[in-house]
């Protein structure tokens, strides 16, 4: 139940760590896993005093910045096609940009399977686990 | 008319007698022609045996064969609602009879019944058809036939996930106790457990832990010669 | 009687008793009932063999059911609960309503000649003679039934679909796999407003709004609008308790012992509710061979 307003964490290396939902795209219901949203960026993940000057591991976005991105766990639980359900505690999300394309390298958290279904594999084989 | 005097009105009484007796009569008469009572003709019965030839003089409605009617009721076919009283357990024993052959995961589950089921406040693991494994805490047992579930609790990369999961569902392999609660567990449903207060954290360690031990014993097994799927 | 008129009025002919005589093989019968004083003229326009037939007669509105009525006819079951089933080879939980066929029987048919259509009249159950009127319970002796609960009609398409009067229909007419159409009564949600009722949004809690925080706002324009509220004006009133159908629910298992019959998803009403039952008019027609033989 991902939708106006909602603040989700983010969970992919891009640098952010807060996101805020601002739209639910291709839908007119509030978002849930494996749905595309349109997200800004609200607080930045930082890595480490001295990674801010280095441009190697500089984040990808800063705040303010609007992304389009993928949710990939909600607290709203998901009914699977054998009547079983599944939550987690939290809503999560990975930055994706315009192609579809995950921005960050790497993910950390477990991440719902209903992406499969939904043409997300790439960040399903990026995530280090998945339920 | 109050004027009358008493003596007056005894002669009044006196002219009437004195009236002629013709006119009398003739009101008397007249009178009759609207008010006198005569009886309904009594219904004549029909004679017991009226010859055939007479019947078609009678109306209708007093012809013998026209007589009132009986009804013929004819008894209800056998009833399938008496032979199967309730429709959906009966469809439900079907299903299970499929899914749950030898009533084994039934027994596992019928906390209130078999006193080796699973309870509230156990750490479970459940194997998938495709092979996923899930563990946690069971929080909750919803006893209802078909549709029996129950809920487990984890934490999987720092995050809580809970999973209700289908007891009798095809794509269940196979669901393993791997350690039960040390006391009974006073409530029904261990909702408090989500509070970061009571909860558990992860299960990870204890599944991994069962699962070393079991490995080596499966180990053992095997040397003994038996090559079997230890259950507990 | 002869109207009170004067003969110049009512007829250009000699006598005013001539509009009642017929002339019917050069001998005259008095007619009976009410006639028009001025019997439609046949216009030369309107006769023919090839003319289209007209919209709002019987013939017509038989020509339009033609293709979707039914071929056999259904059965009246009794919603008895839904529960779930689970694909075999996907895994897929489905959710099926439990109906039961109980002491289902044709009572007797409907026929285009004596009727104007095709319909089977069938009935379920069994009432107490005690609880019958006599009228009802000489239709069902008539036909040699014993007194049912439910009596429905199911219409048919033509006269093949016809059962003999009597014949019982149990759950193995239907098959499982295919389609039928669940006709029931919704659940009765007694008197409601508006936004139960149409899903109407409803006004302000508060900017001024006192009393009628749950009405509806106007119920139609003004002057110009004609003043009038418009009919069909979606207002409070009785909501449910009506018929509703839901089509083309597959049949997922039949079990003509205990006269079951299970149906994928939903059926309108509460348990223990009527649900007529008949083949999907918006599926292929099952292929049934047993039917067209007892159909004689």
């Amino acid at each position: 139940m991902i939708q106006l307003k909602t603040m989700l964490n983010c969970i992919d290396n891009s640098g952010a760590a807060v996101v805020e939902c601002v739209n639910v795209l291709k839908k007119k219901r509030p978002a849930t896993v494996g749905d595309r949203i349109v997200v800004v960026v609200q607080k930045q993940r930082n890595f480490g005093p001295e990674s801010s000057t280095n441009s190697g591991i500089a984040n990808k976005v800063r705040r303010g910045d609007i992304r389009h991105a993928v949710v990939v766990r909600a607290k709203k639980e998901m009914q699977r096609s054998d009547g079983s359900l599944v939550k987690f505690d939290d809503n999560a999300c990975v930055l994706v940009n315009k192609s579809g394309d995950p921005i960050g390298t790497r993910m950390n958290g477990v991440v719902a399977t209903e992406l499969r279904g939904k043409q997300w594999s790439k960040i399903l084989s990026l995530a280090p686990m998945h339920v | 008319m109050a004027t009358f005097s008493p003596i007056m009105r005894q002669l009044g009484c006196l002219k009437s007698a004195a009236k002629p007796q013709s006119l009398l009569s003739a009101q008397i008469a007249r009178r009759s022609l609207t008010t006198v009572y005569t009886p309904k003709p009594e219904p004549v019965p029909l004679p017991t045996n009226l010859p055939e030839s007479f019947l078609s003089q009678l109306t209708p409605r007093l012809h013998p064969a026209n007589g009132p009617k009986k009804i013929k009721i004819y008894p209800p076919p056998p009833s399938t609602r008496a032979a199967c009283k309730d429709p959906v357990a009966a469809v439900t024993e079907s299903q299970l009879k499929v899914l749950d052959p030898n009533g084994e995961r039934k027994a596992l589950f019928d906390y209130r019944r078999s006193p080796r089921s699973v309870k509230v406040g156990d750490i479970l693991r459940v194997t998938f058809k495709n092979g996923d494994p899930f563990s946690g805490v069971c929080l909750s047992i919803r006893l209802r036939g078909i549709d029996t579930a129950f809920l487990l609790r984890n934490e999987l990369t720092r995050v809580g996930v809970e999973m209700w999961v289908k007891v009798f569902s095809p794509t269940v392999k196979s669901v393993e106790i791997v350690q039960r609660t040390e006391k009974r567990k006073r409530r029904a449903r261990l909702y408090y457990m989500r509070q970061p207060r009571h909860d558990m954290r992860s299960v990870e360690n204890i599944v991994s832990n069962y699962l070393r031990q079991k490995s080596v014993l499966a180990g053992q097994r095997r040397q003994g010669g038996q090559n079997r799927r230890q259950k507990r | 009687m002869a109207p009170r008129l004067s003969d110049r009025l009512i007829w250009p002919s000699i006598s005013p008793w001539a509009h009642q005589l017929v002339n019917c093989n050069s001998a005259f019968i008095r007619a009976f009932g009410i006639r028009s004083l001025t019997p439609p003229n046949t216009s030369r326009f309107n006769v023919g063999t090839d003319l289209p037939v007209l919209k709002s007669t019987p013939t017509a509105a038989l020509e339009r059911k033609a293709d979707t009525l039914p071929l056999r006819t259904g059965a009246i079951a009794i919603k008895k609960g839904m529960t779930a089933f689970y694909d075999a080879g996907t895994g897929k939980r489905i959710a099926c309503t439990v109906l039961q066929l109980d002491r289902v029987e044709v009572i007797s048919q409907k026929t285009r000649e004596r009727h104007g259509y095709f319909a089977v009249q069938v009935g379920s159950g069994w009432k107490h003679p005690s609880n019958l009127t006599k009228s009802l319970l000489g239709h069902f002796s008539v036909n040699g039934v014993s007194p049912k609960r439910h009596i429905f009609e199911f219409r048919v398409q033509d006269e093949n679909g016809l059962l003999s009067v009597g014949q019982a229909i149990n759950a193995d007419w239907f098959q499982e796999g295919q389609y039928v159409d669940a006709r029931s009564n919704t659940k009765g949600k007694g008197f409601a407003g508006v936004m139960k009722r149409h899903g109407f949004g409803g006004q302000d809690r508060s900017h001024g709004v006192s009393l009628t925080h749950r009405s509806l706002g106007s119920a139609g324009p003004s002057q110009g609008g004609g003043s009038r509220v418009y009919p069909g004006k979606k207002m409070a009133g009785n909501m449910g308790n009506e018929q509703n159908t839901v089509q083309s629910l597959k049949v997922l298992k039949v079990d003509p012992q205990n006269g079951i019959v299970v149906v994928n998803g939903a059926v309108s009403g509460p348990k223990g509710c009527v649900v007529r039952i008949q083949d999907a008019i918006k599926k292929p027609w099952p292929k049934v061979v047993s039917a067209s033989e007892s159909a004689v």
